[in-house]
């Protein structure tokens, strides 16, 4: 008797599982990609590379996969740095489950653990998030509950300590180097236009948000009281009547000193404005940006690009193409004015102008400058920027004379015929190298830069592709002046030239020679080619890139986040897929 | 829903209640730990580096903090900023130069380290916890200083003693230098010159070249000790009465400084 029931129960479960397992897996879906990027690299006395130190290979790998089942949701990041190429921090080197992840969202309440990304608002007080080619994750590890109580609302909290490359997340494990602080945050957003039924269908729009994060890290200095809570409040608006739109957010921190902020007690504030405006082939938009003191990392002994806990969005143009993409602006989080203006217009098809297929034009404009400080009172003295005190005062409205960028572009975007169409701009480029790169002395860049992009189309399978761009140093050429110890500050500086040539038989196939030569540099063993050949093949969603040649040195920036890229000559590969 | 938005609204103002500390007074009373370690700054400076003056008081202001008994500090001028220029003072030296190396401004700071080379080359804003950690380390070395002084020849002699408090194993040399106080000249400041600077403890030379004689080399144990004699002429413009003796023992292999003693000349 006891059998008959045991063997009843096991078919009713067996069963059971069956069918749940069935469900399970027809309800399912599962998404992922993969990169690998991997260079091998070679001597070239000809770019002064005489020396690898040991290290003729690098790559950088990630596979991720990502599950959906209903409501639930869940997925895993592997990554490999064996070792990490040239130019990506070398606490990178491991290799591991970096994150991972699971969410169960029924539209009333969600909820994650494991590895969280996410911003409120427009960052100034939380971001966290992953920059492949930054070799930059600063994903919170932890939990997040998201409640939308009604129509309109939606309510956040997270909180869990930040990823430092492979540093273990337990207080117990960590060491002085990676010893990082806990983070916690509430933000709440109200769409007045869901939540107010009369205002459902109105052209008028509106919506309203808070957010509020702490960090908590032990004080470990030996000459300074630090505040173990560091409290950082932002509050924001977003409008929008007809073809108008207009956000702004204001945030607040209290003291917060850093390694960054050299240790000062300034409490941080920073404002971030929008205006815009768009219609069918017209678009212009007013950016204005504030940042003073508001770098807010969860290790305040940090100084480089990570731990951030905050994101302050850049408000200048970003270029694509190589010579001007040279002198890219990095955010200055201990204090900026910036201001950008940009116009889109269409001159419509049909018109003298326009031609057959309509003409695009684009101004931009965008400048940053310093903020002002003045002296503070400590123990009577004056000082400025001092540690242990409260640093400067600053007036909010004062704009220093002294100007970190300015970019001045105008582009043209044309389709000539069914068979050429071409891309132009023309750039004024005033870049603070000193201050953005670190090269004290070096005299600012002021550069005139124009690129010509022309795609020529053979036949519908095949196409050429000619870029030529050119990059006009005003001060700094040919018969500029260097100091012997100074020269390996002017590795990029004078004119440069460059060219690509690429033919693509579509879909699949892509082949490109290019040469960078910066043929103005004041320094003569400086004037190199970098020439490069590259073979690409694409199947789908699969890509495979294969190049060998010579890079600049240079940076790499996303979101006004840089990293240097150091010189290099050598093979490299790549190769994604996703699914 | 209404208790949905209180408990969020409270978790909130609690949150941003306890997450907020706000710090009046933010200096800690500091006392070093360890026994008698004494540790060196050296200073690289240039009578044209407009920030130097500044960064060369947040130093002393150190050194005042932590002991000036326990914290030495020396001007090294060198580098394009300290080249002599019109009025600006010549405070130039071999050994500073040697020490400097291929580096290209001012000021940089080395803390016990004889000279400024990757991984030690601190700006002013690094030095401070390097000097804490190097007070708490424990002391290999005791140095004791000697010299007599001749005011007709001006010629400087002097003997120091080196004692082991610990047994080590390394390659120990010895670096005598001559340091002058309280000279005044022209120095670049914040908006223009100031003629009447005072420039403190300014490095004039060794007694026994930039690396200083080999004391002992291979095993030292504690109670050791080990004597050494060296002498120079002091030059004519140099004012003995504000000059000192400043001895360090290293490890010539890394270059780190042990101890650090001080004497006045007179």
């Amino acid at each position: 008797m006891r059998k008959h029931i045991l063997l009843l129960f096991s078919l009713a479960l067996g069963f059971s599982f069956r069918a749940s397992a069935q469900s399970f897996v027809e309800n399912s879906q599962v998404n992922g990609s993969f990169q690998t990027d991997a260079q091998y690299y070679m001597l070239d006395e000809g770019i002064g590379i005489t020396d690898l130190n040991g290290k003729k290979f690098g790559i950088n790998g990630f596979g991720k996969v990502n599950y959906t089942n209903g409501n639930f949701s869940a997925g895993i990041r592997f990554e490999a740095f064996m070792p990490e190429l040239n130019g990506f921090r070398s606490e990178l080197n491991g290799v591991g489950l970096a994150n991972f992840y699971a969410n169960y969202d029924n539209g009333f309440i969600g909820m994650t653990v494991g590895d969280i990304y996410d911003q409120f608002g427009s960052g100034l007080v939380f971001r966290t998030y992953e920059e492949w080619s930054l070799g930059m994750d600063n994903a919170l590890r932890g939990a997040r509950v998201v409640l939308r109580p009604t129509e309109g609302v939606t309510l956040k909290g997270v909180y869990g300590r930040q990823r430092f490359f492979w540093a273990p997340y337990l207080e117990r494990d960590m060491g002085n180097d990676d010893y990082r602080g806990i983070v916690r945050g509430v933000d709440a957003e109200w769409d007045l236009n869901q939540s107010i039924a009369s205002l459902n269908e109105s052209e008028f729009k509106m919506s309203l948000g808070g957010s509020f994060v702490s960090k908590k890290q032990a004080d470990q200095s030996l000459f300074y009281y630090i505040p173990e809570n560091v409290g950082a409040a932002a509050a924001r608006i977003n409008l929008g009547y007809g073809n108008f739109a207009f956000s702004t957010e204001y945030a607040y921190k209290i003291n917060d000193p850093s390694a960054i902020n050299n240790f000062i007690y300034k409490e941080g504030r920073a404002l971030l404005s929008s205006l815009s405006y768009s219609q069918q082939g017209f678009g212009a938009v007013l950016q204005v940006k504030r940042v003073d003191n508001m770098s807010f990392k969860s290790m305040y002994t940090g100084k480089q690009n990570d731990l951030d806990i905050n994101f302050i969005p850049p408000i200048n143009y970003t270029h694509t193409h190589s010579l001007p993409s040279m002198y890219t602006y990095s955010t200055q989080p201990n204090g900026e004015m910036a201001a950008q203006f940009q116009v889109n217009y269409t001159i419509p098809k049909g018109t003298a102008l326009g031609g057959k297929y309509g003409t695009k034009l684009a101004f931009n404009m965008s400048q940053v400058n310093d903020i002002v400080r003045d002296s503070v009172m400590d123990h009577g003295q004056m000082v400025l920027n001092k540690k242990g005190t409260l640093g400067y005062s600053s007036n909010f409205f004062a704009i220093s004379d002294h100007r970190f960028f300015r970019d001045i572009n105008f582009e043209v975007d044309k389709k000539i015929s069914k068979d050429w169409h071409l891309t132009a701009q023309y750039i004024n480029l005033y870049y603070d190298i000193e201050t953005i790169e670190g090269h004290a002395g070096s005299p600012a860049v002021k550069a005139n830069i124009g690129f010509m992009d022309v795609t020529y189309k053979i036949n519908k399978r095949q196409s050429l592709r000619l870029e030529l761009q050119g990059l006009w140093e005003n001060e700094v050429h040919k018969g500029y002046e260097v100091e012997e110890s100074e020269k390996k500050d002017y590795q990029k500086r004078g004119d440069w030239a460059f060219a690509l040539l690429e033919y693509s038989i579509n879909p699949h196939w892509s082949f490109s020679v290019a040469d960078k030569w910066n043929y103005g540099n004041p320094v003569e063993e400086y004037r190199d080619h970098y020439f490069t050949g590259t073979v690409t093949y694409i199947h789908d969603a699969s890509r495979v890139m294969l190049s060998a040649g010579r890079q600049s040195e240079g940076v790499v920036c996303v979101g006004g986040v840089c990293r240097t890229v150091p010189a290099s000559s050598g093979v490299s590969l790549t190769v994604s897929t996703s699914f | 829903m209404k208790k949905i938005f209180s408990v969020f609204a409270l978790t909130a103002l609690l949150l941003a209640a306890v997450s907020c500390d706000k710090i009046d007074n933010p200096h800690k009373p500091y006392t070093p730990t360890g026994g008698n370690k004494t540790v060196l700054i050296k200073d690289f400076t240039g009578a044209r580096c407009v920030n130097c003056p500044d960064a060369a008081e947040t130093v002393h202001e150190l050194q005042h903090r932590l002991g000036e008994d326990r914290v030495f500090i020396m001007s090294v001028h060198a580098g394009f900023l300290a080249q002599p220029l019109g009025q600006f003072p010549d405070f130039l030296t071999e050994e500073g130069t040697l020490w400097y190396g291929d580096n290209n401004s001012n000021p940089l700071f080395s803390v016990d380290h004889v000279a400024l080379t990757e991984g030690n080359t601190l700006n002013v804003d690094q030095v401070d916890m390097p000097v804490s950690e190097a007070l708490a380390e424990p002391q290999l070395f005791d140095i004791n200083i000697t010299n007599t002084y001749d005011e007709a020849s001006r010629r400087l002699s002097v003997e120091n003693l080196f004692n082991a408090k610990g047994d080590g194993d390394g390659e120990y040399y010895a670096t005598v230098c001559l340091v002058e106080d309280s000279l005044v000249g022209w120095q670049t400041v914040s908006g223009g010159v100031n003629k009447e600077y005072v420039f403190r403890n300014v490095f004039r030379g060794t007694l026994n070249g930039a690396d200083g004689e080999l004391v002992a080399n291979g095993a030292v144990f504690v109670d050791d000790s080990f004597a050494k004699t060296c002498s120079m002429e002091l030059d004519s413009t140099y004012n003995a009465d504000q000059c000192y003796i400043m001895t360090y023992i290293y490890d010539h292999q890394d270059g780190k400084i042990l101890q650090t003693a001080v004497k006045k000349v007179k």
